[in-house]
């Protein structure tokens, strides 16, 4: 059990390790900072000033340990545009893009899973095949084309909602719904798959033939066991929490991550989208640690492969 | 000896073409059409698609000349949703390819050498896995700028973890089978044991797995490209008229009713066919 949990989070840490380097290769060696910032007509004495009072003049290497020291330090940069600390802009924009996710994920969780596991146990039947039509087209539309047609409807046609901005909680609705829906198809879909794997496994059978009620049989036997893949998705989507609607966010102009991220990536704000790449990395990192954890304490098993030396 | 057998049955001549269901005749119909119009998409459109035409601007659907409607430039939508097409079509095209080969060959390295190799190409393979490939894109793409080979490239990116495991697995199956051992002892190179030997028998599972990555490649590409990070103007695309009818979605909006309508229906289409594909072929992947 230890070493299957000691062996998780060392891929975590090297994930990690992964991604700010990464961040630092692409983000410093792709394009001059200072000529970005300060136009190509700044003169030749402003830019060196510019370069130097960056770090920018360094060796690529030193600039690296610079970084990861300063990451250590908890200093992640400060935004080139305005000057403050990057953390603290990305900071300020988490409330209201979790004010987005959060709903988002809590409608996902309630709307898919169930369709989910409905479907399976009507296999076949008309109610199975409309959620996996649903489900079907929750895949292949494209959560700015669903949150457009929504907008088009319901702040333009019917004018009940308003189309963007982040003035009242009315105005959460349509990028919640955006979001809750797509989600709940994939969700539909994996919960589905599962049941069924599970629905054919010999010990359903079993469970039947000593005579439990079939209502009791799933509930003990069938949902405890098709959890397992289903939590694998469930946190994914809480690892995208943080980064998971920067296309929902420009479309409802909702000022959070996802829409800092946009706007800094066009204005070559390095610090700013090193932070968020950083961030996002962590919240993924962590919840796949999660997910790791909950798997060990839903099937023992894997932790005792583990340890017999397997995966 | 009485035959017990029953009668042998008839045997017809006729060439019984597999029977489709109809949704993917549908949807082969679709992705038929689809490739048509970016292949003579110069000779399909009736205008061209940057051409401007101030005096009709904002035209809406039906007239003759422009039947799927003008822009705010008066530039002609269906021209434009022609233009799209060929280029969402072709990106998505060559990002499968790339990331298909560069999968494969991680995958079979990984198989061949084993040890330090396979550690790294499964380490990267999780990392690319567990990180949202939007945020990894726009990072790169603003940072390098924009332009087509280079978003092709970066797309290219786009799944190549799942044909690497895929490979890496099948070729470590392959190669303690009878027949790659068997070219191996003759003396051939590894090179063309994989290539010539391995790679053919494994080759339908990578190709499912091609047609299951494509409709995420198309999502992926017209999202960058909404968000105004991806294809660049004057180049379009139908993530890019998404993007920009966007500001017309109370004036006009047909500029982006007709390429949302595409991706749509494509992304379903080869979604369809890629299921039909691997439930026909390789019933193991469900």
């Amino acid at each position: 059990m230890l070493r299957f949990f000691s062996l998780r989070v060392f891929r975590a840490l090297l994930t990690v390790t992964l991604v700010v380097t990464f961040a630092f290769v692409v983000l410093r060696m792709s394009a001059d900072p200072a000529l970005i910032i300060l136009g190509p007509e700044a003169p030749p004495e402003v830019i060196a000033a510019f370069r130097k009072s960056w770090g920018l003049d360094e060796p690529i290497w030193v600039q690296y340990v610079d970084y990861v020291a300063a990451i250590f330090r908890g200093e992640l940069g400060r935004s080139m545009r305005d000057g403050r600390p990057a953390i603290e802009l990305v900071a300020e924009r988490i409330p209201a893009t979790l004010a987005l996710t959060l709903p988002a994920l809590a409608l996902k969780i309630a709307i898919g899973i169930p369709a989910g596991i409905w479907a399976s146990l009507h296999r076949g039947t008309f109610v199975d095949r409309t959620v996996m039509a649903a489900a079907v087209a929750g895949f292949t539309v494209p959560s700015f084309v669903l949150g457009l047609v929504l907008v088009l409807i319901f702040s333009v046609q019917l004018g009940w909602l308003p189309s963007g901005g982040q003035d009242t909680w009315i105005h959460a609705i349509l990028p919640i719904v955006t979001m809750g829906v797509g989600g709940a198809a994939v969700l539909a879909r994996f919960t589905r798959s599962a049941m069924l794997e599970v629905l054919g496994q010999p010990y359903m059978r079993t469970a039947s033939a000593k005579g439990l009620p079939w209502a009791r049989a799933i509930r003990d036997h069938a949902l405890p066991n098709a959890a397992i893949p289903t939590v694998t998705i469930v946190g994914f989507m809480v690892g995208t929490l943080i980064a998971g609607a920067v296309v929902v966010e420009s479309v409802f102009s909702w000022p959070g991550v996802g829409r800092l991220l946009v706007v800094a990536v066009s204005n070559r704000d390095l610090a700013v989208v090193q932070c968020i790449l950083l961030l996002v990395a962590a919240t993924m990192v962590l919840s796949n640690l999660m997910v790791d954890f909950l798997y060990g304490f839903l099937d023992p098993r894997l932790a005792a492969g583990a340890r017999a030396g397997g995966h | 000896m009485v035959d017990l057998s029953p009668a042998a049955p008839t045997r017809r001549f006729a060439v019984t073409l597999p029977r489709l269901p109809v949704t993917v005749s549908l949807a082969l119909l679709w992705v038929i059409a689809m490739i048509v119009i970016a292949l003579f998409a110069d000779a399909i459109a009736p205008h061209g698609f940057t051409a401007l035409d101030l005096k009709h601007r904002l035209v809406a659907p039906g007239e003759p000349t422009h039947l799927l409607g003008t822009d705010e430039l008066g530039r002609d939508v269906l021209s434009r949703l022609v233009a799209s097409i060929r280029i969402s079509l072709a990106i998505a095209f060559g990002a499968t390819l790339i990331s298909a080969l560069i999968g494969t060959t991680l995958g079979f390295l990984a198989a061949h050498f084993r040890g330090l190799v396979e550690q790294v190409v499964l380490m990267l393979a999780d990392f690319q896995a567990s990180m949202p490939f939007l945020i990894m894109a726009l990072s790169v793409l603003a940072f390098f700028g924009n332009s087509l080979p280079l978003l092709i490239g970066l797309m290219g990116l786009y799944g190549w973890e799942r044909y690497a495991r895929i490979a890496r697995g099948l070729a470590i199956s392959a190669g303690s089978q009878g027949y790659a051992g068997a070219v191996r002892q003759l003396g051939a190179s590894p090179g063309r044991v994989y290539g010539r030997h391995i790679l053919p028998n494994i080759a339908s599972t990578l190709i499912v797995s091609m047609t299951l990555v494509f409709p995420e490649v198309i999502l992926m590409e017209s999202g960058l490209s909404f968000l105004g990070l991806g294809v660049q103007p004057p180049m379009t695309s139908l993530g890019n008229m998404v993007g920009y009818g966007r500001e017309y979605l109370t004036r006009a909006p047909w500029i982006l009713l007709s390429p949302s309508v595409t991706i749509v229906l494509t992304t379903l289409a080869v979604s369809i066919l890629g299921d039909w594909v691997r439930d026909s072929l390789d019933p193991t992947l469900r």
